[in-house]
């Protein structure tokens, strides 16, 4: 069963392809890494995918809707989370607020007008719990802004598991970070993603291959192959293509 | 537990200050905590948009003069309408003008939200001083009844008492103010702020942003209108100028920004400490701005987060307890 499709999907810039006829499958329950050069098209197709750009040809289908044109926002409700390369939280909020905002869309406290937010006891529990489950419980009254790069970092993770989604599309979670960074990491988006579904864009081999069910190499806006990491190793062109230059 | 008791005295206090005030002042000074209450609520108002939700309206007057004109109208032309429906009056047709306008300020932010409201307040400026059969032009709507405040068969007071007026004043700005601050505390008021921060991610969280920045302004309206509908009935005059010009759009944004934009009590700050510079200028010379838009200038360069900010920060630093608190209970 695929959670997420994509149909012949396309996309340029000012005539500039970046994305052409992409089909790709996410299968239910899986780990599936994107990896590919720089400019190969991983972003963009994830913001595709999310909602942030309109694709100019093709279809994407989320839990066999047709979302092709869908706003984040909708995308969020039916159960898609996205974490953001470039860290994109409310930085001046505490990560208890940043948090917060999560639990409250996913119980569908939208329009509230009639009650205080900190007398709400289940959502104040729930956010406390993610807290902890991202190790950031204690700095949960400290200005997100004020945070250390990894801790940033992980509350940029959790806040795209914040709204309980089934498919969750992390972009590069361990961008800039050291060794240790790193590897705090990948254990927290292994924890994290327990029971989801999770598409991961990495540039890290190391945590690709340690992470994925299936690996996904794009290559000019198309998909070069789709396979295990076993099959993603042993493939020539891929080692041509991508590997190899790594100097793997 | 300390804390609360503390905060209960200070609102006490507080309250006997507002009690006593007009009977230790005079009627000039009740008169001018009249003047400054309502600008504070317009302020708070204000900052709504700006400190919580961080768009910069050069045109908030127009909710302000709406809500003036709409509460002047309504007594004008309708006879024997009762006090606290004609001050609905006023607050609803800021609030239904803010409704109207909604599609097109949601949809921009930054300098156009900043440019297109200062568009709609001068053209809502013109409107009024052409429409002269309607609004009187220039001279605008004066001597319309103040009508007493009436409790059916309990009390009838009258409001051409300047007394009576402050205590009616006092009670409608502070309820309202209460309600602005409960809002800001509501689920939907952390959304306002999180729009701010970074409305895009509001969006991947799942909330609808056009919808959600709609109902703020709404609100805003809302209470500018009532500000508007309170100044009406206090003049018992409504002109442009004064209520529909540019100054009435920037007074506010000065006092928001000289009182604290991070803060909800800083406008109501800024409005005293504005109405007070003001007063006492005024005994020296007639360049009153000279000296208001100096004080502006230095707060907007020396201390960005305005006169609350600048006492949470000695708070902090001073104030035993304090310590490890968040500096200010509604510091946003």
């Amino acid at each position: 069963m695929s959670i997420l499709e994509t149909r012949g999907l396309s996309h340029d810039f000012k005539g500039l392809k970046v994305i052409s006829d992409l089909n790709l499958k996410i299968i239910e329950g899986e780990r599936h890494a994107i990896i590919g050069h720089n400019g190969a098209g991983k972003t963009t197709l994830f913001n595709l995918i999310t909602g942030a750009i309109i694709p100019k040809g093709g279809r994407i289908l989320f839990k066999g809707r047709d979302v092709t044109r869908a706003r984040p926002y909708r995308l969020a409700r039916m159960g898609m989370g996205r974490s953001f390369q470039i860290t994109s939280t409310f930085s001046q909020l505490t990560p208890f607020e940043n948090i917060r905002m999560g639990i409250l869309s996913k119980k569908g406290i939208r329009f509230s007008l009639f009650r205080r937010v900190d007398r709400m006891k289940a959502v104040t529990e729930e956010t406390h719990r993610i807290l902890k489950s991202i190790s950031l419980y204690e700095e949960r009254d400290v200005p997100a802004c004020e945070l250390s790069y990894g801790k940033h970092r992980s509350l940029e993770v959790g806040m795209a598991v914040a709204t309980d989604p089934d498919l969750v599309m992390l972009d590069e979670p361990t961008a800039g970070m050291s060794r240790e960074e790193t590897r705090h990491t990948v254990a927290l988006v292994r924890r994290l993603t327990e029971g989801r579904t999770m598409v991961i864009i990495e540039h890290d081999m190391d945590v690709v291959f340690s992470i994925a069910d299936r690996i996904t190499v794009l290559h000019h806006g198309k998909i070069l192959t789709t396979g295990t990491p076993r099959e993603i190793r042993d493939n020539q062109e891929v080692r041509g293509a991508y590997l190899g230059e790594m100097g793997d | 537990m300390r804390r609360n008791l503390q905060l209960w005295a200070l609102s006490l206090a507080g309250l006997a200050v507002v009690v006593f005030y007009p009977h230790l002042f005079g009627i000039y000074y009740t008169n001018f905590f009249v003047k400054f209450a309502i600008f504070a609520l317009y302020a708070v108002s204000l900052n709504l948009l700006l400190g919580y939700m961080g768009v910069l309206s050069f045109g908030h007057a127009i909710f302000f003069g709406t809500g003036a004109y709409a509460t002047a109208l309504a007594l004008t032309h309708i006879s024997g309408l009762p006090l606290i429906p004609a001050l609905f009056v006023g607050g609803l047709s800021g609030g239904l003008l803010a409704t109207i306008l909604s599609p097109l300020l949601v949809r921009v932010s930054g300098t156009a939200f900043a440019m297109l409201t200062l568009a709609f307040g001068q053209l809502l400026f013109v409107f009024a001083l052409k429409f002269r059969n309607i609004t009187g032009g220039e001279d605008g709507i004066g001597g319309f009844p103040i009508p007493s405040l009436n409790i059916p068969g309990i009390v009838s007071i009258d409001m051409l008492d300047q007394r009576n007026f402050y205590y009616f004043a006092i009670t409608v700005i502070m309820i309202s103010i209460w309600a602005m601050w409960f809002y800001t505390k509501t689920p939907f008021g952390s959304l306002i702020v999180g729009i701010r921060d970074n409305e895009n991610r509001v969006d991947y969280m799942g909330f609808r942003l056009p919808q959600t920045k709609a109902v703020n302004l709404i609100v805003s309206g809302t209470f500018a209108g009532t500000a508007g509908g309170l100044y009406a009935l206090f003049q018992n005059l409504v002109s442009t100028v004064g209520i529909l010009d540019i100054h009435t759009s920037l007074y506010p944004i000065m006092m928001a920004y000289i009182g604290g934009i991070g803060n909800f009590f800083g406008p109501i700050l800024g409005s005293a400490i504005l109405h007070i510079l003001e007063d006492v200028t005024f005994r020296f010379t007639e360049r009153v701005d000279l000296i208001t838009g100096l004080v502006f200038i230095l707060v907007v360069m020396f201390a960005p987060s305005g006169v609350a900010g600048i006492l949470s920060g000695i708070r902090e630093r001073y104030v035993s307890g304090a310590a490890g608190q968040p500096a200010m209970e509604d510091e946003i």
